[in-house]
């Protein structure tokens, strides 16, 4: 069944209720629905999240364990956020290899983490060239009602908040595990992505299912601690004037400064 | 990475983790997690994380798979890469997919398919931490999500198995008598029928040890049993008992 | 009234054994009666029936169902009426019998995503449920809410001669339009009464198995008890 078409009532009661200010769900247009962290939440991980936004629920898990470097990065240790929306997630996602909008998801989400420079990744050289320690974090959407962007982001970044990172000696040039001896991430900034959609001359901050099936763009822009924009990925079939821009930039500083709190408690 | 050698089990017949010969691991059942979905479950078994969501009857696709006199189910048991020790692949392993034909051809004899030609019932398992006995844990998950969803059945289905651990027949093998133990035997039974639905055998037993270990894992499906139907009351009628 | 033997039952529960003919939700294995859902089970003198607290639409010729537009062909409207089967609204029903795919346009009638109530005109399960906009009361639905609740539990929302619909819709001034398919649209000039009717309507959902049903959906509402005495005592 088609359930990604939404019924014209609503659609004109979504548009009507911005014509004065409103939304269908009582937010102002600048508003973030809750957002509800709980970490360490599969234990065999080396950290993991349960992140609610709104009724969008993530899982991220981070797998900690020596890699060896890219070739050309050889001082550097190894980041990967992948994200993928599970089919139980969604009436409308299907089993199979990712489509190209679960990888976009993927890729920004990556990219908010990678390009805030979040985790100082020299700190996870064990010997220069030859062995790194790698950072896989994999963030799966287990019930999907818009803006996974930013719910991805989020359980990724609380996800490697919670990290314990095991410690490993080389021994004959090779990494051997050291039981019983862990440190904290080497973390540098908090990384806060936030979303806005578009629906005609209105933009509104993190657009449930329902709005995001009218919208005619979006746009995600990661900031970090120190208040500089550092990603940015526009989306959606129509654009965005240079004002409307200049005003989203903005909005996501000061809705990130809020959300970036909530995550200065789980530090 | 080498793995010291645990001891599986005492003189006096306790096991690795505390349990008695013939006890469970802790089991607990949700139903009803997933918002999306037309049924779920949510189970812990052990160290087992899984969650099961169930969408239909619906339009099939492709249409090819359609069948013009019943529905069709189809199976996806799916592994988090965070599930495991080693991170996991995400893409699906040959072994996901035997999991997933067994899972399937286990809940299938308890579905009534024939009210909707055309259209198929999906159920999807997502393991986000494994332990030993995944499988089991997941299907008692899909048939609690199956109900949950109004999908016609003639009894629930329930799994648990059973396994030879240091020469001795024991209940729910966990992940470390799987890893070194000497059998491992998951089985499935519609409770109510008494039928079979998933039998599966890794390792070596006796006639006589093969019996023993077949009525000591149906002793494990019944306790399951009487978990799944709590949850599901749980659910249903907490609002007013009778 | 009957004698009516009520329980809660799950999948594989067995209602009852002996000479007894299986209804709806029962499957007869044997001489055992077997649910076949969760729900409430009813023993009658010779049959057993057990009403479903979960479970999809299965759509029955002259229902009245809401469906909202979700494609088109040259000659028909595709509807989902929350049913694992696609309904069919020929172009005929709406444009009468001269009708010509080259001269009139079916999406300005009714485009994607409108609401219509329709009537389930023939079902037979070997063809997709064909429907029908000819009667007084059906076709597009201009203005309202929709509200989407469990099918099996619409008859709760109705209740006995209609008394629980009558309830909230003289409480609120609301205008309900419910669709045997789960699908109820709720419309009201006053946006306060719509509120109130839409909680109303999400709480019989919820609520349906549950005794005194009426009293809390009356106090909920602030009906005065002993209003609209023809209600049943649940």
């Amino acid at each position: 069944m088609n359930s990604q078409i939404l019924d014209q009532l609503k659609k004109d009661k979504i548009l009507e209720l911005l014509k004065t200010g409103k939304r269908i769900d009582g937010r102002s247009l600048d508003e973030q629905r809750p957002l509800v962290i709980e970490t360490g939440v599969i234990p065999k991980a080396n950290g993991s999240a349960r992140v609610k936004l709104g009724n969008t629920e993530i899982i991220t898990g981070v797998k900690i364990q020596p890699d060896k470097p890219f070739p050309d990065l050889g001082d550097k240790g190894i980041l990967i956020c992948t994200a993928e929306i599970l089919p139980l997630a969604d009436p409308n996602a299907e089993p199979g290899p990712p489509n190209e909008e679960v990888i976009e998801l993927a890729r920004v989400v990556d990219r908010g983490i990678r390009e805030t420079e979040m985790i100082d990744l020299h700190k996870l050289v064990l010997i220069e060239n030859k062995s790194v320690i790698g950072m896989f974090i994999d963030s799966s959407v287990i019930d999907s009602g818009g803006n996974l962007f930013d719910a991805c982001s989020y359980a990724s970044v609380a996800g490697i908040l919670s990290c314990t990172v095991p410690k490993w000696e080389i021994k004959d040039e090779a990494p051997v595990l050291v039981e019983g001896v862990t440190s904290k991430p080497p973390i540098k900034t908090l990384p806060v992505s936030v979303t806005m959609a578009r629906i005609g001359d209105y933009i509104i901050v993190d657009p449930t299912k329902d709005e995001e099936s009218c919208m005619d763009a979006r746009i995600t822009i990661t900031s970090n601690t120190d208040g500089n924009i550092c990603a940015v990925q526009k989306g959606g079939s129509d654009g965005f004037t240079a004002e409307q821009l200049l005003q989203c930039s903005e909005t996501a500083l000061a809705v990130g400064r809020k959300i970036r709190k909530q995550f200065e408690q789980l530090m | 990475m080498v793995k010291t050698m645990t001891q599986l089990m005492t003189e006096d017949g306790i096991r690795c983790d505390g349990r008695r010969l013939d006890e469970l691991r802790n089991i607990s059942i949700k139903v009803g997690v997933l918002k999306n979905a037309d049924g779920s479950a949510y189970i812990e078994f052990g160290k087992n994380k899984i969650l099961a969501g169930v969408f239909g009857p619906r339009d099939v696709h492709p249409k090819h798979m359609a069948n013009p006199d019943s529905g069709i189910l189809r199976c996806r048991y799916h592994m988090s890469p965070f599930s495991v020790t080693e991170r996991k692949n995400p893409a699906p392993s040959r072994r996901e997919i035997e999991i997933s034909k067994v899972i399937k051809e286990a809940l299938q004899p308890a579905v009534i398919l024939k009210d909707y030609p055309r259209t198929v019932i999906d159920v999807f398992i997502e393991v986000l931490q494994a332990d030993g006995g995944s499988r089991c844990a997941a299907l008692d998950a899909a048939a609690v999500a199956l109900a949950d969803a109004g999908i016609p059945m003639r009894d629930l289905v329930s799994a648990c198995a059973a396994g030879k651990v240091a020469d001795r027949i024991v209940l729910d093998v966990n992940n470390e008598e799987d890893q070194e133990g000497q059998a491992d035997m998951p089985v499935a039974l519609m409770p109510n029928m008494g039928k079979i639905t998933l039998l599966q055998l890794d390792g070596m037993l006796k006639p006589e040890e093969f019996k023993t270990c077949m009525q000591t894992a149906l002793v494990g499906c019944k306790r399951v049993y009487e978990i799944q139907r709590k949850a599901l009351m749980e659910k249903y009628f907490q609002n007013g008992e009778q | 009234m009957m004698d009516v033997k009520r329980r809660y039952v799950i999948p594989g529960d067995v209602i009852a054994t002996g000479p007894l003919r299986p209804e709806q939700n029962v499957y007869q294995d044997g001489d055992r009666m077997i649910s076949t859902c969760v729900g409430i089970s009813e023993i009658f003198e010779n049959s057993v029936k057990v009403i479903p607290l979960t479970g999809g639409y299965m759509p029955k010729t002259n229902d009245l169902v809401i469906g909202k537009v979700i494609g088109t062909s040259p000659l028909s409207w595709e509807f989902d009426i929350n049913s694992c089967f696609v309904g069919f609204l020929p172009a005929q029903d709406v444009f009468g019998r001269d009708y010509s795919p080259t001269k009139d346009e079916l999406r300005q009638r009714l485009d994607i995503g409108d609401l219509v109530a329709t009537r389930i005109a023939n079902f037979d399960r070997s063809r997709d449920p064909l429907l029908t906009v000819q009667d007084r009361d059906l076709g597009k639905i201009e203005a309202g809410e929709l509200v989407e609740i469990s099918p099996s539990k619409v008859p709760r929302l109705i209740g006995k001669r209609g008394s629980m619909i009558q309830t909230i819709e003289m409480a609120t001034k609301a205008i309900i339009t419910i669709g045997q398919n789960g699908w109820i649209v709720i419309s009201c000039d006053d946006s306060e009464g719509l509120l109130k009717a839409v909680e109303a309507v999400k709480m019989i959902d919820a609520l349906a198995h549950t005794p005194n049903l009426t009293e809390r959906v009356k106090s909920m509402l602030g009906v005065p008890d002993g209003e609209n005495n023809d209600t049943i005592n649940d």
